[in-house]
């Protein structure tokens, strides 16, 4: 891998789970898993590891196909990830938040907005036209995603910083395992079995209180 | 080992027959479709089985497919292929299907591949529920097979509206897992498409909720176009059979002013 440090910093930003696109506002169907009493903290590292094998795969295959796809691909897998995305509150979650980091990645770096793709998709795009290293860029997208459910979790469960740092630490060698099994990988490949997660996404707008849009 | 059939307005037509696929010849249902039930007479699907199903329903058909009982999967021989089931449906203008069969039980130690394509005229209709379970709880399997994988995918008009595309291999990642199946033994999925599939969504949510105990949950939602998916997970399949027909029959009764009869066998 070779980068420049400027394109080191850039990347840096653009994981951020801070970065300003609207990502605190998700939890992506687990303030439905917390509220039905399904997830708790003890439960949390095998978690976000089963994520990060199912969900976390196909994002990370659906990443580093849009950093090598073609303008005239990205719709293609544009819709083949929305099709893959049973529950329509994730689903618009994704492509909101992927509307979003094209806009900020088009204003800071004086570019014309990216097409409207999914957030994965976004990422991948965006870390081509940087020219960052694929891999990185994979890995990046990961922790961002992965970030942003442990900030999730912070504010559902009783969950304390020293231990949020603790589990984004510990999940780090399942995030480059992920990002070493999309090498091989196509978006046709992309296996994900969630059907629990699925269910609390689609069940996130019954929720009688609600912290999260999805 | 190939079934195909194929279906216009009052006429069933099998262009092609091989065992161990039976077909019970059609009856019309009382609310006006061909019910045809499919029947694997070796009992089950076997270590190195490869099935092939294509169900063409014309323009104007109504059709209701349903199963003799419950798909069972048998233990695989040690290197045996998985056993495999290819499903290719297409569904034409005005056309109604709806394929209702029993779960698919997996047994300890089998391997099971199933790849569904499913082609919708963008005028068509589909209620096509798949229900998976456990294994043979009652003789104390909970997840022992080797492994399930499933490829799905729908499509209404030219537009792709529908993937699944997964694989539960319990011995490699927990069933249990709480990004899987969590607490739950049985997994249902019931997708209706219809031109005004999506305007189901308020009311199938609604439903899901009102249906939903500690033991069964429920949910709802839409696809990408022309259609909503509804899935469930249960402690027991007979509640996932129960709600699954109050869906479909809240669904058919509002898309199609008809009433959805039960296909008639045993429950």
């Amino acid at each position: 891998m070779s980068r420049s440090p400027l394109n080191f910093l850039q990347l840096l930003q653009l994981a951020d789970s801070a970065i300003p696109i609207g990502a605190t506002a998700h939890s992506f169907g687990i303030e439905t898993l917390v509220a039905e009493n399904l997830l708790t903290v003890d439960g949390l590292e095998s978690f976000l590891h089963d994520y990060l094998a199912e969900t976390g795969l196909v994002d990370a295959i659906f990443c580093r196909a849009a950093f090598r796809a073609s303008s005239e691909l990205l719709p293609a897998l544009n819709r083949h990830l929305s099709a893959l995305r049973p529950a329509s509150e994730s689903r618009k979650a994704s492509l909101a938040l992927g509307r979003r980091f094209g806009q900020l990645a088009a204003a800071l770096c004086d570019w014309e907005a990216a097409p409207e793709c999914h957030l994965v998709l976004a990422f991948g795009l965006v870390a081509a036209r940087l020219e960052f290293d694929v891999d990185e860029t994979v890995l990046a997208c990961l922790q961002q995603s992965v970030m942003a459910l442990v900030s999730a979790c912070q504010r559902l469960l009783p969950l304390g910083q020293i231990r949020a740092a603790q589990l984004l630490w510990a999940v780090k060698p399942a995030i480059v395992a992920v990002m070493e099994r999309s090498r091989a990988l196509q978006p046709a490949d992309a296996t994900s079995f969630t059907p629990l997660l699925d269910l609390a996404s689609m069940r996130h707008p019954s929720l009688d209180v609600r912290l999260f849009i999805s | 080992m190939n079934l195909k059939l194929g279906f216009t307005p009052g006429r069933f037509l099998v262009h092609e027959h091989q065992a161990p696929w039976k077909v019970v010849r059609a009856f019309h249902s009382p609310g006006g479709e061909s019910l045809v039930h499919l029947h694997n007479v070796s009992g089950g699907i076997l270590g190195g089985d490869s099935l092939a199903l294509t169900m063409d329903v014309g323009a104007a058909a109504q059709v209701q497919v349903t199963s003799t009982s419950a798909t069972r999967v048998y233990r695989a021989r040690d290197g045996a292929l998985p056993a495999q089931l290819r499903t290719h449906v297409t569904v034409a203008g005005g056309a109604l299907l709806e394929y209702l069969p029993d779960p698919v039980i997996p047994f300890a130690g089998s391997r099971f591949e199933q790849r569904t394509s499913i082609t919708l005229h963008e005028s068509a209709g589909l209620f096509w529920w798949e229900t998976i379970s456990c294994g043979r709880e009652a003789a104390g399997e909970r997840f022992q097979f080797e492994s399930l994988f499933s490829h799905t995918e729908i499509r209404s008009g030219r537009q792709l509206i529908a993937v699944e595309h997964w694989r539960l291999e319990p011995g490699r990642g927990s069933a249990s897992s709480l990004v899987r199946m969590g607490p739950f033994l049985y997994s249902t999925v019931f997708y209706l498409c219809h031109p005004k599939g999506v305007s189901l969504e308020g009311a199938l949510v609604k439903m899901a909720h009102e249906l939903s105990t500690v033991e069964t949950r429920w949910g709802a939602s839409a696809l990408v176009a022309n259609g909503c998916v509804v899935r469930g997970l249960s402690m027991q399949s007979r509640f996932l059979a129960a709600g699954l027909i109050s869906f479909w029959s809240m669904a058919k009764e509002t898309l199609y002013g008809r009433e959805a009869i039960l296909p008639r066998k045993m429950y």
